[in-house]
């Protein structure tokens, strides 16, 4: 019964594109083929005045029964590579019923999520055909930004049955926890669609679209990219610099040390050139961020020490309550060694005298048993 | 152990230095003679020097630990504790406990001190000097901890650093270099996880007498009750042996943990030659020109030492202590991309980084709650609060998990356990201010670090990633896997929003891998073995492998190798030079041996 309710979704589908065409999207932003405005979901920046243009690519992504859908490239009016989207029409068949689903879906130039657009004359519906409401759609965009979602490992029938304790031999068997996760992170009933929207978003697409930029990537792209907010352009970025363009852009660099997440922090102080570490004045901006930054980087910061300009040395001494008990010692290990200035003996003798710091003891033990 | 084997030993505990007419007497918190509702903590010893009480009633007060000690003179006696507030701040310290000297609670609140060291609680008065009642009264039920009780009649307080402080004890308990009694085997396995179980029980079979050393009262390590992680991976050749260790795939953290529990510990004991040593924790290994000729260990609780010599020994410890103690060669955090050849572009560096660094897998605190009939009260956890954030659940699972790259999972496991307790009570107070959990109640907080990483000793292979993408079929398999290769990540290195305390998992999928028995002894250490996660791999190496039922088949693979070293009297890699054929033939056997109805 299910193949038959299948078998006369897909005529349906087939007789429905022969007589009418695409819909046209929303487009919320899109006007005559420029697209002036941001996804309504959407992940990356948008400058002032960006207008975007699409460019086909030949690419495109398969789906059951309906065929080809096509990847556009969107570019700014200098025909740089900006974002890559397609309109999606796709079945999403539950239990032997079908619906189509309709999406535009956007991703990065390394082929990750960026966003998706709405049709408002064909809303996204859930199983008992209910129309999502704008909090389902923000949830859909949240599961979609994970690209390390429970989906990418389950099957969709492995997420609709529950272990039992029997299934001993059964190694694969989901976990409470998976159940849980599955359950927090989809939008209540609408576990197809979301689970077939995440795998448009997150398939094989993906990594073909990063492949047809690496064939676009130039130097100006990269740079762009090092430019760019996103922390993964960012590392693809850093990945793609050399020793030499890492100490032409240090301003760069610095910024980006400052503002963005703990992984590119910890990449970037892991692969500055010698040549940097041997020069104290163009370090002095990643110390300065040194009790703001997380304790990962902060840690790693604290492995260049011996190399640290004197002035950033005495700036630490006033922030020890950023620091962690082993990093403290890290750095009393260091002081220990050195002939240190007045100035931070006498930093050290405050934080040490400080009722409410946790580990002033380790600073008094530190000073009972130093000698100038 | 006896009642009067304990009284013997508390009073061994009493010291007197004649020169200075001053008297002292240490009491050892862990050899009180009724822990009360306090549990025996040792799992820091290495660090902080002993083990200790610690009063985890998951905020309900416990019962007091209760004990009776005699001094040689009645008198007043100035009184320390060894002790730590364990989340030191701006609020009252979590763990807050008294002390009750003949009947008199002393008046200092204890707990309260940054660090672990002496907190002065102040003069006792000793009128009767002998069988003096002593108790460790809880005031939160929130963790606070004693490690020894001091008395003496000058006012001179024990030292703090660790290194002065352990000279210092061995002064007080008139303690000799060595232990006074040595016991010999075929085969020494320090560890009880699932790894030493295996090599224990495969020996065993092979007709060794052996040694099972393991700090616990139960066995299974991140597998036992304690700590309630599931067991994953295949049998392998060794569905015979590890059928009767392992777990059903219950949530991990679930109560059924206990039904394992019983079936592995009867089966363990089933072996008239594997002598089992529970809550024997061993501190020290010596090894002669790259032989390890004996390991020490400690009983928890009352402090007595043994030596155990064997020709052959198992490192099935998970932090590879015996390796460490011997010199055995060993690798921690995680090797650059080059390295081995890791690289795995779609998680670049989350995955295996350009640069090598420390970084390693957490360690796991699994908890629970459950509902209750009525409304029950938790209490203010303010000093949770810094950890937890606004983070609210009631339960733990795997995600759980702490590593952080200054802190080692090894040397500062504590201040990785405090931190999980911090985000789990913290986690709870917040879920417990949401109405529909007005009638939960913590059911269960482990208190031990089940830990995934930490050092990894070096054999004649070091097993990494390219080997199991590439499926190679070594010569020396003995250990089969199928479950993908599963590296864990902090997720706070994305987004800084995120708690410290919660991972991610990295799948990687393939059809099979295999481990070479060469990745299970020792490169430089001529007679260790090694089974469990402290195995010869790469840090990506160890993601898919460091389940417990593929480190059970490490560990029944090198039990039935020390069984053919007993045999023909060489080293652990004579075996892969010399009797490979009869060794791996020797494995595939097992395929073909029945379960027994009583060890099912």
């Amino acid at each position: 019964m299910k193949l038959v309710k299948a078998f006369l979704f897909m005529l349906v589908v087939c007789l429905g594109r022969a007589q009418f065409p695409l819909p046209v999207p929303t487009l919320n932003g899109v006007q005559e083929g420029i697209m002036d405005r941001p996804p309504e979901f959407y992940t990356m920046g948008w400058e002032k005045g960006l207008q975007l243009v699409a460019r086909e690519t030949g690419m495109f992504i398969e789906v059951d029964s309906i065929g080809q859908q096509d990847i556009a490239l969107l570019e700014d009016r200098e025909q740089q590579p900006v974002l890559y989207t397609s309109e999606i029409e796709t079945p999403v068949c539950a239990d032997g019923e079908c619906k189509l689903m309709h999406i535009r879906l956007y991703w990065t130039l390394l082929g990750d999520y960026a966003g998706f657009d709405r049709y408002p004359q064909q809303p996204l519906t859930k199983h008992d055909h209910d129309e999502f409401v704008q909090a389902d759609y923000l949830k859909l965009h949240q599961l979609l930004l994970d690209d390390k979602s429970i989906f990418r490992q389950r099957k969709i029938d492995e997420l609709v049955k529950k272990p039992s304790p029997s299934d001993h031999g059964d190694v694969d068997a989901l976990s409470g926890a998976t159940i849980a996760e599955v359950k927090e992170s989809v939008v209540s009933g609408a576990l197809y669609s979301c689970y077939v929207a995440w795998h448009l978003v997150h398939g094989e697409i993906s990594g073909k679209l990063k492949e047809h930029t690496l064939a676009l990537l130039d130097k100006e792209l990269i740079l762009r990219m090092l430019q760019n907010d996103d922390p993964d352009y960012q590392m693809f970025a850093l990945e793609k610099l050399d020793k030499v363009e890492y100490l032409g852009h240090l301003e760069r660099l610095a910024g980006i040390f400052k503002s963005s997440i703990p992984l590119v922090r910890g990449y970037i102080i892991k692969n500055l050139p010698e040549e940097f570490w041997r020069d104290p004045a163009v370090q002095v901006p990643f110390w300065d961020a040194f009790s703001t930054i997380d304790i990962n980087s902060r840690s790693l910061m604290l492995e260049h020490l011996e190399e640290a300009p004197k002035s950033s040395i005495v700036d630490i001494s006033i922030k020890l309550g950023s620091m962690t008990k082993n990093q403290l010692r890290a750095f009393l290990d260091f002081l220990a060694e050195r002939n240190n200035e007045g100035e931070i003996i006498e930093n050290l003798k405050v934080f040490a005298n400080r009722d409410n710091e946790v580990y002033a003891y380790l600073v008094l033990q530190f000073l009972e048993g130093y000698k100038q | 152990m006896t009642h009067s084997h304990k009284i013997l030993l508390v009073l061994g505990l009493f010291f007197c230095i004649a020169s200075i007419k001053s008297q002292n007497l240490l009491v050892e918190a862990e050899s009180f003679e009724n822990p009360g509702g306090w549990v025996v903590d040792p799992q820091f010893v290495e660090q902080m020097g002993s083990p200790y009480l610690m009063a985890h009633g998951m905020g309900e007060k416990v019962k007091n630990a209760t004990t009776k000690v005699s001094f040689d003179k009645a008198g007043q006696y100035h009184t320390w504790v060894r002790t730590m507030n364990w989340a030191p701040g701006d609020w009252e310290a979590p763990g807050k406990f008294r002390l009750k000297v003949a009947n008199e609670v002393l008046e200092k609140t204890l707990g309260r001190r940054s660090g672990w060291g002496w907190e002065y609680v102040g003069l006792a008065n000793i009128d009767k000097a002998k069988k003096v009642p002593l108790e460790l009264i809880d005031l939160t039920g929130f963790n606070g901890r004693c490690d020894a009780i001091y008395f003496s009649t000058t006012k001179e307080e024990p030292p703090t650093s660790p290194k002065k402080l352990a000279e210092w004890r061995k002064t007080v308990k008139s303690e000799t270099n060595g232990p006074e009694e040595t016991k010999t085997y075929d085969l020494v396995v320090v560890g009880g996880g699932i790894a030493g179980c295996a090599a224990s029980i495969a020996a065993a079979e092979q007709g060794l007498k052996v040694a099972l050393i393991h700090d616990r009262p139960l066995l299974g390590g991140n597998a036992s009750s304690e700590i309630r992680v599931h067991t994953e991976g295949i049998y392998g050749n060794f569905e015979r042996i590890l059928k009767m260790l392992d777990t059903e795939h219950y949530p991990n953290g679930h109560v059924d943990a206990e039904i394992d529990q019983e079936k592995r510990d009867n089966n363990v004991k089933s072996y008239d030659n594997i002598d089992l040593f529970l809550n024997w924790r061993a501190y020290d290994a010596k090894a002669e020109n790259n032989i390890i000729k004996y390991v020490d260990a400690r009983q928890t609780a009352t402090g007595e030492r043994k030596r155990f010599t064997a020709p052959y020994f198992v490192d099935s410890t998970g932090d590879g202590w015996i390796g460490f103690w011997s010199g055995a060669e060993f690798s921690y955090g995680r090797e650059s991309a080059d390295t081995y050849g890791e690289t795995w572009e779609e998680h670049g560096e989350l995955w295996s980084p350009k640069v090598p660094d420390n970084a390693v897998m957490g360690s796991s605190v699994l908890w629970g709650s459950k509902e209750m009939e009525s409304p029950q009260e938790f209490p203010e956890v303010p000093w949770a609060m810094p950890v937890a954030k606004d983070y609210s659940k009631v339960k733990g699972e795997w995600q759980w998990e702490f590593s952080r790259n200054d802190l080692s999972q090894i040397e500062d496991a504590e201040e990785i356990r405090d931190h999980m307790l911090r985000a789990i009570y913290g986690s709870f107070s917040n879920a417990k201010k949401e109405p529909e959990n007005v009638n939960r109640k913590l059911e269960w907080v482990s208190y031990l670090v089940g830990k995934r990483e930490s050092r990894r000793l070096v054999g004649d292979h070091i097993f990494t990633f390219k080997d199991a993408v590439n499926e190679i079929k070594f010569p020396d398999a003995v250990v089969v896997e199928k479950r993908a290769i599963d590296v864990h990540y902090q997720t706070i290195l994305e987004d800084e929003r995120n708690p410290d305390f919660i991972s991610e998992a990295l799948f990687y999928r393939g059809i099979q891998y295999y481990i070479p028995y060469r990745s299970l002894y020792s490169k430089n250490i001529n007679n260790l073995f090694m089974a469990g996660r402290n195995f010869s791999c790469s840090h990506i190496g160890l993601g898919g492998p460091r389940v417990m039922r593929t480190t059970g088949q490490m560990g029944a693979a090198v039990g039935f190798a020390a069984s053919l070293c007993k045999k023909y009297d060489v080293n652990p890699r004579d075996i892969y030079k010399g009797y490979l054929p009869e060794y791996l033939e020797l494995i595939e056997e097992q395929k073909y041996r029945k379960i027994p109805e009583s060890k099912k």
